[in-house]
């Protein structure tokens, strides 16, 4: 569960770490992007989502993007920092002119470059040049991918004359003990690598429409080559950063049964930390079902921009993961747990689908572009969800009535909670919270907290949620407009007349925290039980079902796990705090990759050779590697 | 980065207990005043100033100030004329104002359990590099060439094999070098095949991609290298060094660990011992950097 998460997170922080400033003596930490190239980039991510969100394309460079390191947005960071005016590029936005808007931002971006090669030649010593080189190189950021992807010859022409430029800006020495001078020459020939590249490609005067905005050169574009640049998330995404890490409660393993021992349970588990299950571009960004619904929960950091309106919330029905399930509508919803999910449906925050088995299929094909799961792939994803249990919460019994564990408060509030109101048509909370049925009544109800999506519209029922482990879901509501219980609370006081007391709302809230509360619902670690260790041991759990595979000869499926598992477990090594033993996993790895090549020759002896050689020095990692 | 800063003083950032009712130490009535060298972001850098100057004014009952430094030498300069009384530096820099102007080792960085760390030399597992030998004409890219890990640690592995005759003639022996601006940047160009080797602290494959780490190894590791370190000016009262001390020293405590992320975050601080940067002093003299 937690080595997709780990590995696409870690992912994430290198491939922003494609610029970092002087040398440190440790490991460097993420780069932020600058703000113009941050802005650059959310520009070309927002203008591809159709309908396209203006408002958030001119928020993109009036505000420094979520989570920046810096605390102004482009627009501020260009009048302090350079003397090229966004006028032209603030009119096209202004005139909502898709193409103009591409066209005058990655004019911009072009002429920064410009303007700090320029300052770097020109620098009166080499610190100031470095400087200025650092920041030119971290603009031209914005437009790697698109010449990696498009010009391989000219990705690695102008990656030398980097390397040139910054190396013949000459040294200011260590308190001027190893000076070395500048080379001019030096410098501006390599600058005219990397100028003339972009004058050719990027500060032309009328670009060719595109149907999809990208940093791919003009050259490319023109020439009508069909060219995939790798997929990837705007500045300000946020994924795979979970901190504290949900705890996960499995049925059979509280009860003492090993995983391996339920191969199709486990492949399941395999299934579901895959990316390989969805289409493009979640499989190449690494999303899969535990991005969202991490460790069986919620990951509320989870955010994307476009796609989400907060934290936690994401549009699956919008046009960035599958475009022929966009809905057109800017409804991102609250992602749900799924904790205990037996017992939820129906499913969806609709309650739109009563099958389980629907619902899986419907994220997979339509949510993430996937293609059409196999009847086994879909009973594995249901066997295993279905082990999601609920977190124990020794303050409640298991019909729902609180222990003496019990806050007093907590105890007011119980009845409250379970007094009828007139302006509920005389029902309680519990009415639809049942607590002998873990807190829900598995209907839909509007309770006014939907907008009518047109006149006379009947849209506004939601599935009753579950109160169990709400401790830890904030926000609340479907689209996660609560922030609190107690704002929970204060909205049903509100909306519904209740006429509760400060007090009562108090005792409410308390009840619906203690409800929600759980004995361990985070993850712990130690120097023993270290996030690789439990990711090593999930992995090859995982591995395990090729005991049963490889006998059927189910080249489909072993396959699919093949790919994901040794893709996983050799991202995994780079978390480990031995270090050491990082190249025997990075060997285990391959020995599972060998497995799949096997399989792909159809040579099942080979296989069946290298899966035993794997369970072998998997059992010798797990012995010393710790 | 594009802030543009002066040579000496960015900003002054009053921590909360400059404007405190703290009673000052007698030996200390004015604010201690902090040089920080930038590592990364500058203007995160502020920000990381202004957290943790508050906090430690809060936990010594002294005015604290930082500022940013364009460089070590700024730093020094500052140290050397009363502008500032303490300074973050790396283990060369150090022990040439140490030599130019007395300064006074404190505290040294420690990561993952160690006040030192090493060079390496790094290839690509492919390439079928398998020694130092094995990159005579070929190219290197080496992070800065006043880096301790990411320079002439390295370096003198090449010299320790008898490959070359010594600092300065490196390029008798390889095909370029390079100097790629950082760890990162060296790193990546190995991985992306525009060198052959990089040459970078042992952490730096760290900051490739969780595909690239796998894609390459280290044929060569330096001796241990003193992490960077915390010095005060000459002169600087003995009581307030200890306070200062002492409260960086909390910082090692479960309770403090949040705050190292404010100062280039190491996994902790030691009291510095200026013996274990003989190594460094003999390292400068032969790259002629100290006499």
């Amino acid at each position: 569960m937690i080595q997709k998460f780990l590995g696409a997170f870690i992912a994430a922080l290198a491939s922003a770490l494609v610029l970092s400033g002087p040398v440190a003596a440790t490991p460097a930490k993420e780069a932020p992007w600058l703000p113009e190239a941050a802005a650059y980039r959310l520009t070309l991510f927002l203008a591809n989502l159709e309908p396209l969100p203006w408002d958030d394309v001119g928020t993109a460079w009036a505000e420094s993007y979520r989570g920046s390191e810096f605390a102004v947005g482009a627009l501020a960071w260009l009048n302090g920092s350079s003397d090229i005016g966004p006028a032209p590029l603030l009119n096209a936005i202004t005139r909502k002119d898709r193409q103009a808007v591409f066209a005058e931002a990655t004019r911009l971006i072009a002429r920064r470059i410009d303007e700090e090669l320029d300052r770097a030649v020109m620098a009166d010593d080499p610190a100031r040049a470095q400087q200025a080189v650092r920041t030119a190189r971290e603009l031209y950021r914005a437009f790697a991918d698109g010449i990696a992807a498009a010009d391989p010859d000219a990705s690695r022409r102008i990656g030398l004359a980097w390397l040139e430029l910054n190396s013949s800006t000459g040294s200011a020495g260590v308190l001027g003990a190893g000076a070395t001078p500048a080379s001019r020459k030096t410098m501006e020939a390599a600058r005219e690598v990397i100028s003339g590249y972009l004058a050719e490609n990027y500060l032309v005067d009328d670009f060719a429409p595109r149907r999809t905005l990208s940093a791919l050169p003009e050259t490319v574009v023109l020439s009508g080559r069909t060219i995939e640049v790798p997929p990837s998330l705007p500045p300000g995404s946020d994924m795979f950063d979970q901190d504290p890490l949900p705890r996960l409660v499995l049925n059979f393993e509280e009860q003492g049964i090993d995983e391996t021992d339920l191969p199709l349970v486990a492949y399941g588990d395999m299934l579901f930390d895959s990316a390989q299950i969805f289409g493009n571009p979640a499989q190449d960004l690494g999303v899969a079902c535990s991005t969202c619904h991490n460790r069986s929960d919620v990951n509320q950091r989870l955010f994307i921009p476009g796609a989400s309106h907060q934290p936690g919330a994401i549009d699956v029905d919008g046009a960035f993961f599958n475009p022929i399930f966009n809905d057109r509508r800017d409804d991102p919803i609250d992602i749900p747990s799924l904790r205990g999910l037996r017992f939820t449906g129906p499913y969806g925050r609709d309650g739109r689908f009563a099958s389980l088995r629907d619902f899986t299929r419907n994220v997979i094909v339509n949510e993430f572009g996937g293609d059409e799961p196999t009847p086994f792939m879909l009973d594995a994803l249901l066997a295993y969800m279905l082990e999601f249990d609920f977190l124990p919460n020794s303050m409640l019994t298991p019909d729902g009535q609180l222990t003496e564990a019990a806050p007093e408060a907590a105890q007011r509030g119980e009845a409250i909670f379970n007094t009828p109101f007139a302006a509920l048509g005389d029902r309680s909370c519990a009415s639809c919270h049942v607590p002998d049925t873990n807190f829900l009544d598995r209907q839909a109800h509007d309770i006014g907290s939907v907008a009518s999506a047109y006149d006379g519209a009947r849209t506004g029922a939601m599935d009753t949620p579950t109160l169990l482990g709400t401790a830890y879901t904030a926000p609340y509501f479907h689209d996660g407009s609560l922030p609190t219980l107690a704002a929970v609370v204060d909205w049903f006081d509100e909306s519904k007349a209740l006429g509760l007391t400060a007090a009562e709302r108090a005792d409410l809230t308390a009840y619906l925290e203690t409800v929600g509360a759980a004995d361990e619902p985070y993850e712990t670690f130690d120097a023993e039980n270290t996030a690789f260790r439990l990711a090593f041991s999930e992995l090859t759990t995982f591995a395990s079902t090729l005991n049963t595979l490889l006998p059927q000869r189910d080249a489909e499926h072993i396959l699919l796990l093949t790919d994901t598992v040794a893709a996983d477990l050799s991202a995994d090594a780079s978390t480990m705090s031995n270090l050491a033993a990082r190249p025997e996993v990075y060997a285990l790895a391959e020995r599972l990759a060998e497995v799949g090549a096997a399989v792909r020759g159809e040579d099942w002896v080979a296989a069946e050779a290298s899966w035993t050689a794997f369970k072998s020095e998997a059992d010798a990692i797990e012995e010393r590697a710790f | 980065m594009a802030i543009h800063l002066n040579r000496r003083t960015m900003l002054a950032l009053a921590g909360a207990g400059a404007v405190s009712l703290a009673t000052p130490l007698a030996a200390q009535d004015t604010a201690l005043r902090l040089a920080f060298i930038p590592q990364e972001n500058p203007e995160k850098l502020l920000g990381d100033i202004e957290a943790i100057t508050g906090w430690l004014a809060s936990e010594i009952d002294v005015p604290v100030e930082g500022f940013v430094t364009i460089d070590h030498a700024a730093a020094v300069e500052a140290l050397r004329n009363g502008d500032a009384d303490i300074s973050f530096m790396g283990a060369l820099p150090f022990v040439l104002a140490e030599a130019e102007i007395g300064a006074v080792p404190l505290l040294s960085e420690v990561y993952r359990d160690a006040p030192s760390y090493t060079g390496r030399i790094f290839v690509r597992r492919d390439s079928g590099i398998a020694g130092l030998a094995d990159l005579r004409g070929r190219d290197i890219a080496f992070a800065d060439p006043i880096s301790e890990s990411g320079y002439l640690y390295p370096l003198a592995e090449f010299v320790e094999a008898g490959l070359i005759d010594g600092p300065g003639a490196a390029e008798a022996f390889f095909g370029r070098v390079f100097f790629a601006g950082g760890y990162q940047q060296a790193m990546q160009a190995m991985a992306e095949g525009l060198v052959d080797a990089a040459g970078a602290s042992q952490y730096a494959d760290l900051l490739l991609t969780p595909q690239q780490q796998a894609q390459v190894t280290w044929i060569a590791e330096s001796p241990p290298i003193p992490s960077h370190v915390v010095i005060a000016r000459p002169g600087l009262d003995a009581e307030v060094q200890d306070r200062f001390t002492n409260a960086m020293l909390q910082l090692n405590e479960p309770e403090n660990r949040d705050k190292l992320r404010y100062l280039y975050g190491p996994d902790g601080y030691v009291r510095a011992d200026s013996a274990a940067y003989g190594g460094v002093r003999d390292m400068a003299r032969r790259y002629g950097l100290l006499e």
